[in-house]
């Protein structure tokens, strides 16, 4: 009887068990949380204004936010002003008339846009910037660390021509605009590392206007100043492309380290391959994206928090690109990130 | 000399004595050989072949613009979509080829398209009626716009096993680079036929005072519709040209001021904006001192913004010198000056 009474009991134990095991399984099926950012996320409206559509980083990193967009059911939309400075300043004001959930910029300069996004930031709008910073600091900037890349970009030049076998200690700092952020940061970047290595010789600093053929041309001139130049480094990879024309047209490939920084596609790649460059920091923008949208969905999660109140910073990774390494990921293809 | 003058002109039958005129070509000479000097003496290897070499190949691409823009300015038009042609058509090209098609094919594709282009555009003007300034502005922006739709990216590269491309980037003739050498049989030919051709002629007709040419009974408008026909056609070799040295085309370049670059070499030579005066010698004349002047600043090491700012000023010294030396009067101005 008794041994009965402990069957009986031990049954009953175990069906409780087995009974809150499945009630806490069917409040589990829920993951913690999920709903509550899918509700958060679902028809908030992003508003992305780029310098402009036409550069392979900006369409890694709309390829990667449409991709979480159409996955979360936020809108994303982007108002292109193709490079024109008073475009770009309309579709900001517009953009803060329409009072989206959350504004994604990419600057053009420091000052073009610095008013309009305390603008922005005091309606209440959230302001995520990418890669070029603005004299303002909004609620976060996803980008790179340009002081860094300057000063990864003039190292790399440095150990080159302070080797005791170096050509020459000259090298050449082929600017993209003088204005714009990333040139501000990168030549303090530059100027440190000149600092370190006060036997490098700048020889010519002027900005290519982010092309081929302005590069190209300061080059072709510079070597004829500078037979016995060491190195060169830029701003953009498809700019200095022009930069190593030059210097495989004088027949000096072997002499001349071009370094350079670019969005990691795999044009750049071609280029390292086809000997116009020998060194690209690539800061990858499908890995830039993919942090940027980790900021979107905390930005748009949080509609509590007021704007600009928290000010966030998060510079994305660099990887050291040439002929050894120039291959699978740090060589991207717009259509496979589609 | 100028006693000889008068006494060769009172040989001639007492013909009241002319004064020696110093056109606007002389005066940009004169500047040119100035700063050419100076350069000479202050810069180290200005002088040098190579420096020489590289000077005329920097200028090649809007010396070749200067030209299809010479005429059609001679002939009383402007043609503002040259750039947006230049890079449209090759960037057309490229994007055909990438589609499968051999590169050569592609580019006489793009050689198609352009002409039809440049045939669009004269037909608007000539018939249609709408000046040419306007016209042209109206149908640059069509095409580039057109091409960013169609386009991936900003920037195109070429294939790079392309023989004939290859030469006319880094090929040379008896030490000429293949872009002057281009340049100089652009220029050759449009001067043997504005000058040698009875079509030439017609064309300093037209520009000299389209009505009278018209009541005379020449075909102004067929004339009109051929100039834009082959302007195009040149931008679209200067395209090639740029292709071939820097590995591929950035249709951004249509934002910069290439345009007017082009313009001011051809009226800064003396192609007078109210047509039918001047020549290719001109556009020579006019580009050599735009290739003096950015290259002696590019060693000197001047900024870009500062250079523009320097050329802007010299340019605008060849002017003024020319409006004192020739001044304008009813009787020297014509309908239609701009």
């Amino acid at each position: 009887m008794a041994i009965l009474r402990t069957i009986l009991a031990a049954g009953i134990a175990a069906a409780a068990l087995c009974g809150a095991a499945s009630t806490a399984t069917a409040q589990e099926t829920d993951q913690v949380g999920r709903q509550a950012y899918l509700d958060a996320v679902k028809g908030k409206k992003v508003i992305f204004i780029p310098i402009s559509q036409g550069f392979d980083l900006n369409q890694a990193w709309v390829a990667v936010w449409q991709r979480h967009a159409a996955r979360y059911g936020f809108s994303l939309e982007v108002r292109d002003p193709n490079g024109d400075t008073n475009a770009g300043i309309r579709a900001m004001q517009g953009a803060i008339a329409e009072k989206p959930d959350l504004i994604i910029v990419q600057n053009p300069d420091v000052q073009t846009y610095a008013r309009l996004l305390k603008q922005a930031q005091q309606a209440g709008i959230k302001v995520l910037q990418v890669n070029m910073q603005s004299a303002t600091q909004t609620d976060s900037y996803v980008g790179n660390d340009w002081i860094e890349m300057g000063k990864l970009e003039m190292t790399e030049l440095a150990k080159t021509c302070t080797a005791p076998n170096a050509p020459s200690h000259k090298v050449v700092w082929l600017a993209g605009v003088q204005t714009g952020a990333a040139n501000i940061y990168m030549r303090t970047g530059i100027d440190a590392v000149l600092k370190q290595y006060p036997q490098l010789q700048l020889v010519s600093d002027q900005p290519a206007d982010y092309s081929s053929e302005k590069a190209r041309q300061i080059t072709e001139t510079v070597l004829q100043q500078h037979p016995d130049l060491c190195g060169i480094m830029g701003i953009w990879d498809n700019a200095e492309v022009g930069a190593g024309a030059a210097v495989a047209a004088a027949g000096k490939q072997d002499q001349v380290t071009i370094v350079t920084n670019g969005a990691g596609s795999d044009t750049g790649c071609q280029s390292i391959k086809n000997g116009l460059l020998d060194v690209i920091f690539n800061f990858n923008a499908p890995v830039q994206g993919e942090i940027a949208a980790q900021q979107i969905s905390e930005l748009l999660q949080h509609p509590d928090h007021k704007a600009g109140s928290e000010k966030t910073i998060f510079f994305g990774p660099v990887t050291r690109v040439d002929k050894n390494n120039a291959t699978g990921r740090n060589c991207w293809k717009i259509d496979e990130l589609k | 000399m100028v006693s000889a003058n008068q006494r060769a002109a009172a040989m001639r039958g007492g013909m009241p004595r002319k004064p020696i005129k110093i056109s606007q070509e002389k005066v940009v000479i004169g500047i040119s050989v100035v700063l050419f000097s100076i350069f000479s003496i202050v810069l180290d290897k200005f002088l040098s072949e190579g420096n020489i070499i590289a000077l005329l190949k920097n200028v090649s691409i809007l010396g070749t613009l200067a030209v299809g823009m010479g005429l059609v300015v001679v002939g009383r038009g402007i043609d503002l979509t040259m750039v947006a042609v230049m890079v449209v058509g090759v960037a057309f090209s490229i994007w055909v080829s990438s589609l499968g098609i051999d590169f050569t094919v592609a580019v006489l594709i793009g050689a198609v398209l352009v002409a039809l282009i440049g045939l669009f555009t004269g037909l608007m003007i000539a018939f249609a009626e709408i000046p040419p300034i306007f016209a042209t502005l109206a149908i640059a922006s069509s095409i580039y716009g057109s091409g960013r739709i169609i386009f991936p990216s900003d920037v195109l590269y070429a294939p790079n096993n392309i023989g004939w491309l290859k030469w006319v980037g880094s090929g040379a003739l008896f030490g000429i680079p293949a872009s002057v050498l281009i340049f100089g049989i652009v220029s050759v030919t449009m001067g043997l036929f504005l000058r040698k051709t009875r079509f030439g002629r017609l064309v300093y007709a037209t520009g000299d005072n389209p009505n009278a040419a018209r009541n005379m009974g020449l075909p102004t408008r067929p004339i009109i519709v051929t100039q834009y026909i082959i302007s195009a056609l040149i931008a679209f070799i200067a395209g090639l040209i740029m292709t071939g040295l820097v590995t591929g085309i950035n249709t951004r370049i249509y934002n910069s001021s290439l345009i007017y670059d082009v313009l001011l070499v051809v009226v800064l030579g003396g192609i007078g904006l109210s047509g039918g005066q001047g020549g290719v010698r001109n556009v020579i004349v006019g580009t050599i001192l735009v290739g003096i002047l950015t290259n002696g600043m590019t060693i000197l090491n001047v900024s870009y913004t500062n250079q523009n700012l320097i050329k802007s000023v010299i340019l605008l010294t060849a002017l003024a010198i020319d409006a004192i030396i020739n001044p304008r009067d009813e009787q020297t101005s014509q309908t239609g000056d701009i």
